[in-house]
């Protein structure tokens, strides 16, 4: 316990700590809000699973595995069932060398899933949410995000949700909205953006949050690695709507476009250090090699935060290029490296950290202890405004113009929600073209 | 980093020449020029080889400068081109071209013949893809260069404009480079202030220059008696191995500032772009945005974002970022902003005329004045972001400048077929 709270301290940078021990007190004050009481530090905790393609499945595992074996799957709900079925079995027996980066045992032990706590279908969370879970994880495409958080949260569920939690600005006012209901109904949200429950990040900002590279005065951050195009033609029979959302990743209205999907990593990063959100952005972009669907392969974004301090956003999924995914704060003393396994500090205040547990796990553990204990975690405006970064970053390269923040913030009227959810036809919005590509 | 630079590209503006003529004094290195010139007075003849618009223009704020300048021979690839920029040339400026039509030629050896006539300074504004091999010539027949940016398209041309800079040097004679921004006096005043210290150490920066997808550019249609060859050479702007795409054409100016302030080149660069509207064939093979990293010594990293895209947002800035403050830039003015606030305006003297003049002085007195390897090094600077985004692969400079083979020559220069090479492709374009 004290050595939780040591970590927890180390964790939070000064500011934030301040906010969560407010946001503790009036949890203390009001322990009926929350959706079920639970013993610091014990308790059961049955999870449910909405989104069951890799990384939900993943997300899982990792519920499952970073506590203890009173941590329960309730129940999972997917749009299609031979990817839930896919998902219950890998979960049941295990897994070698998944993507998600921990092999594991079957975790048959800690299922609880019958055949009445299986959802299909585009309701299929609504069902789940109205099972008896006391914590959900959303890891749907991320269209369906903001949707199924609200749902969440109205629910009174505590929340883990993967990034990125919108596609678009009317999505992300509808996280924000519930974030700020979770946090007075005490409600737990952890978002997967893990790297801010990584040691050597946690370590590195605090150091910049104390002044160890002086004043920032500039940063950059980098996802620029491979991917894919969309391959093969639509199966006989098969609707448009399930075409798409079985192959998301291609389409700008499900996935918001790499800079959203991917790139919001290490942006959130740049939000982090920064302790601030964009005022304005300025970016570029195209499709040079990606073919099908709609998304673009590269962007390049100016950022501009307050005090005129600018930062430069690269992000490139192309094949064959020279790959970076890191992020560097620049500061007037001297400046930060950091990338997922590894950073330092030089300059005047030189640092190395030690290396870190992994993260994937320990967002888990962070998000469940806060639920025994009462404290309750709430990362959603933080995970909706780098969200918003990169929602940003893209309407500005689609279109060419230059945006501001308040402007994409609260006056943006952009929805991508196709007409209704249902397996019929859905054309293809056509690929932007910078100039022309209305702002909207 | 300061001082390593003022001795290997020299800067003259206008009050650093000043400086320079104060060292130097009386004493002239004109031994080996074409020509001995008694202070002040002899007649300067001007050969302009690339006759069309820049060439127009340059040619006319040559001779505008100083006086006693003369326009005698002139030379582009094409008869028409060159037979209108000379009657426009003799409208404007009447008495001193003495362009006789003995002295006009065209084709691809046009240089050549110009450079054989009895001129003193050629004025070299073909397409950026010949400056090379017609620097090479000048320099070797003895003639004073002036030479427009960019002055190579590939890392090949860069070398060969660095050992025609060295024998230039040893030959007394002089090179101006059209990077007017170098003296332009808002921006003279306002890097001096930031190599003296005023807004600390450097450790960021910014160059943006977005906007103009130029789409109404040359002629749109083809003659049906006009080779791939021609047709390619007047839609030189978009074929790269003429133009070097847009970054090194035009954007080379802005790059070159970033040069000037940092008083360095980059060690390293990482970039990204595309063709994603400007798509048409007429377009040729160039992209239409780049966004590229330069790493400057010190781990100093810059962004570097262009476009040439109708209906964007337009910018066309550079920014400088110190551990005391910052400095903003455009074609009006420098701002510093931090402990020692300070602003430059523009004092309206046009920087055309005084890269002319400057030079045409240098000749007479037979000064030292030689930018050769300063612009080559910025034109690399621009061909190495357009050769990390043309590949997607990440470039270092000592790599590029000594080691890369790429040469973007056609394998003969005749009006003859010509395939318009494919546009880049990132991860499969190869780096050569």
């Amino acid at each position: 316990m004290q050595e939780e709270k040591k970590r927890m301290d180390k964790r939070l940078s000064r500011r934030e700590f301040v906010k969560a021990a407010a946001a503790t007190s009036l949890v203390g004050a009001g322990p009926a809000l929350t959706s079920r009481l639970h013993a610091a530090g014990s308790g059961a905790v049955k999870v449910g699973l909405i989104g069951c393609g890799g990384r939900g499945t993943g997300a899982a595992t990792q519920a499952l595995m970073g506590v203890d074996k009173s941590v329960k799957l309730w129940a999972m709900a997917d749009l299609f069932r031979d990817k839930l079925d896919v998902s219950y079995d890998m979960l049941s027996k295990g897994a070698k060398g998944r993507y998600d980066r921990v092999d594991f045992d079957g975790l048959a032990d800690q299922m609880d899933v019958p055949e009445e706590r299986k959802f299909v279908g585009f309701d299929a969370f609504h069902k789940l949410l109205g099972s008896g879970v006391d914590m959900v994880i959303l890891t749907t495409p991320p269209h369906f995000r903001a949707e199924h958080f609200e749902a969440a949260v109205k629910a009174g569920k505590h929340v883990f949700m993967e990034k990125p939690v919108a596609v678009d600005p009317v999505g992300i006012r509808k996280v924000i909205a519930a974030a700020k209901l979770a946090k007075q109904k005490g409600l737990s949200v952890v978002a997967g953006t893990q790297r801010r429950h990584q040691q050597h990040y946690l370590e590195i900002i605090k150091r910049i949050h104390d002044g160890a590279i002086g004043e920032i005065v500039a940063a950059q951050c980098y996802w620029n690695g491979g991917g894919g195009s969309l391959r093969g033609e639509k199966p006989e029979g098969m609707s448009d709507m399930e075409w798409q959302v079985r192959r998301w990743y291609y389409f700008c209205w499900i996935c918001g476009d790499h800079i959203v999907e991917q790139h919001v990593h290490n942006i959130d990063i740049m939000n982090w250090a920064l302790q601030a959100h964009p005022v304005q952005c300025m970016g570029m972009g195209g499709r040079e090699v990606r073919r099908g669907g709609n998304i673009w392969d590269h962007f390049a974004i100016e950022f501009e935060y307050p005090e005129g301090v600018r930062v430069l956003s690269m992000c490139r999924q192309i094949p064959g290029c020279s790959d970076r995914v890191s992020e560097r704060i620049v500061g007037t003393k001297g400046f930060a490296y950091i990338d997922s396994a590894t950073g330092y500090i030089k300059g005047e205040n030189p640092y190395e950290p030690p290396g870190s547990p992994n993260p994937y796990v320990q967002e888990h553990v962070d998000l469940i202890k806060s639920i025994r204990e009462g404290a309750a975690l709430n990362e959603g405006v933080q995970v909706a405004e780098s969200t918003m970064n990169a929602i940003m970053g893209r309407m500005s390269a689609y279109t060419g113009r230059a945006l501001k923040w308040d402007w994409a913030m609260n006056a943006s009227k952009l929805d991508l929600t196709p007409p209704k959810y249902e397996f019929g036809d859905l054309p293809v919005a056509p690929v932007p073209m910078p100039g022309k590509s209305p702002l909207v | 980093m300061k001082n390593k630079a003022m001795q290997t590209t020299p800067d003259l503006s206008r009050r650093d020449f000043m400086k320079a003529s104060a060292t130097l004094g009386a004493a002239t290195l004109a031994s080996g020029t074409s020509r001995m010139f008694a202070a002040g007075s002899d007649k300067v003849r001007i050969g302009l080889i690339g006759c069309g618009g820049r060439g127009t223009h340059d040619a006319t704020k040559c001779l505008n400068s100083s006086e006693n300048v003369e326009l005698v021979a002139m030379g582009d690839t094409f008869r028409d081109r060159l037979e209108s920029c000379r009657r426009r040339l003799k409208e404007e400026l009447g008495e001193k071209v003495k362009v006789t039509d003995d002295a006009c030629f065209s084709g691809f050896d046009a240089y050549k013949n110009v450079l054989a006539c009895d001129v003193d300074m050629v004025i070299l504004t073909t397409t950026p893809h010949w400056r090379p091999m017609q620097l090479k010539a000048a320099i070797e027949a003895g003639k004073h260069v002036f030479m427009e940016k960019p002055v190579a398209v590939d890392p090949i041309g860069v070398r060969s404009v660095i050992e025609s800079s060295e024998l230039a040097d040893k030959k007394g004679l002089t090179i101006v480079a059209g990077t007017q921004m170098r003296r332009i006096s808002h921006l003279v005043e306002g890097i001096k202030s930031i190599h003296d210290g005023a807004i600390g150490e450097l450790v960021g920066g910014q160059c943006v220059r977005l906007g103009g997808g130029m789409l109404d550019w040359g002629p749109k249609e083809r003659q049906p008696d006009w080779s791939d060859m021609e047709w390619q050479i007047r839609r030189w702007l978009f074929i790269t191995w003429l133009s070097g795409d847009f970054i090194v054409e035009m954007h080379v100016h802005n790059l070159d500032v970033m040069n000037w302030a940092f008083n360095a080149h980059p060690v390293q660069c990482v970039a990204m772009g595309g063709r994603q509207v400007r798509t048409a064939p007429e377009y040729g093979n160039c992209y239409d945005h780049f966004a590229v990293e330069y790493e400057y010594p010190n781990g100093v990293r810059v962004e570097y974002m262009g476009s040439q895209i109708d209906g964007v947002t337009n910018r066309n800035d550079q920014r400088f970022v110190g551990t005391k403050g910052r400095a903003y830039t455009d074609f009006g003015r420098v701002v510093i902003e931090g402990p020692n606030k300070a602003e430059y305006a523009w004092d309206s003297i046009d920087p055309c005329i005084t890269q002319h003049a400057d030079q045409i002085a240098a000749i007479r007195e037979g000064k030292r004045l030689n930018e050769g390897k300063r612009i080559a090094e910025s034109s690399l600077t621009a061909i190495m972001g357009r050769m990390s985004a043309y590949t997607g692969r990440a470039l270092k400079w000592d790599w590029a400048m000594n080691a890369s083979k790429l040469d973007l020559s056609p394998p003969k220069y005749e009006f003859g077929d010509l395939e318009t090479r494919p546009v880049a492709i990132p991860g499969q374009t190869k780096l050569i």
